[in-house]
């Protein structure tokens, strides 16, 4: 055995997925695509600074930003607890990764299911802060109410296209770990299972990211 | 390519950590986010500048643990880091293009 076939035999001795790069094809597929979600999502980040420092800058000039300011509608506690959430995922997920790496089967579905409980957690969290946002008058149309006066603004439209994405990723990447945890308790013996868990693991921990991003700066700034 | 292959492997045996590692980074994390958001309800003493720069960094150490420990971005194939983080300054520099050709202050855009 060659020195370069050696080395792309993992521990159990299967040869993954290795191109001319000299590593492995469907890990490299997944660093591009989320090269280009980062690109997707500054787009819809940067839509929504600028559609929200409009709306500001246009009740200042009409005198009404002491009275209503679209700011109002985002209220940090819920959302602080759902960055706490999907932080720890982010930690179960990289625990469960380490025991899957260690062949600790029990561990593995233990913090997988832990991550899958508190990725769906957030999704439930999010679609009871939409209804609460919408109760209120922010709506996915090109104005918003705000006690009682109704304000032409992009605010809700930016808002919930940019949150409401991201949302849609946390619940495709818990489709994608609960087919994860199947497919590990069906084959457990298959030596892609840790190579499966790492790519959804990458996945979900971009995920995450893009709420640090968004927490930051939609809601703290 | 065998001597790729093999420093490779050599990087992620390196940054190989064990859980406890994980367990210490995701409570720095999450001192960190309690941080972020104790400074945002005290934000009107101390300045808003303060507060921005404070949130900023903040966030970047956030985030940069997450992919240098989470995603063990740090240690990994040269291939990857390049396929994430050009696009990342890429994205970075539209964001900042963009929000300063629409600011009220010194934009070209209205």
């Amino acid at each position: 055995m060659s020195a370069t076939s050696h080395a792309h035999h993992d521990e159990a001795g299967q040869a993954p997925l290795v191109g001319s790069l000299g590593v492995d094809s469907r890990k490299l597929g997944l660093w591009a695509f989320i090269g280009s979600e980062t690109l997707f999502f500054t787009a819809l980040i940067t839509t929504h600074l600028i559609f929200y420092a409009r709306t500001k800058a246009q009740l200042t000039a009409s005198g009404m930003l002491a009275h209503m300011d679209p700011k109002h509608f985002l209220g940090i506690n819920l959302t602080s607890v759902l960055a706490a959430i999907l932080l720890a995922s982010s930690l179960t997920m990289v625990l469960a990764l380490a025991a899957s790496k260690a062949k600790e089967w029990a561990k593995f579905r233990f913090w997988l299911l832990a991550t899958i409980i508190l990725g769906s957690s957030f999704v439930l969290g999010q679609a009871y802060e939409f209804s609460h946002l919408y109760a209120e008058g922010l709506k996915l149309a090109p104005q918003f109410v705000y006690e009682g006066e109704t304000v032409k603004s992009l605010f809700g439209v930016t808002f919930f296209t940019m949150t409401g994405f991201h949302g849609l990723h946390v619940t495709l990447g818990v489709i994608w770990l609960i087919a994860v945890y199947f497919k590990v308790r069906k084959f457990s013996a298959s030596p892609e299972n840790p190579m499966d868990v790492e790519l959804v693991g990458l996945y979900w921990h971009f995920v995450d990211l893009v709420w640090v991003a968004i927490f930051t700066l939609i809601y703290l700034i | 390519m065998a001597e790729h292959a093999t420093h490779d492997q050599h990087a992620e045996a390196h940054e190989a950590h064990g859980t406890r590692f994980y367990w210490m980074v995701g409570a720095i994390l999450a001192i960190i986010t309690t941080i972020e958001v104790a400074i945002f309800l005290v934000k009107d003493t101390v300045g808003h500048e303060l507060f921005l720069a404070i949130l900023f960094i903040l966030s970047i150490a956030k985030g940069a643990g997450v992919v240098m420990f989470f995603m063990h971005l740090r240690g990994d194939a040269r291939i990857f880091q390049f396929v994430f983080i050009v696009p990342l300054i890429f994205a970075v520099t539209m964001c900042l293009g963009f929000l300063t050709i629409f600011s009220n202050y010194g934009g070209i855009a209205g």
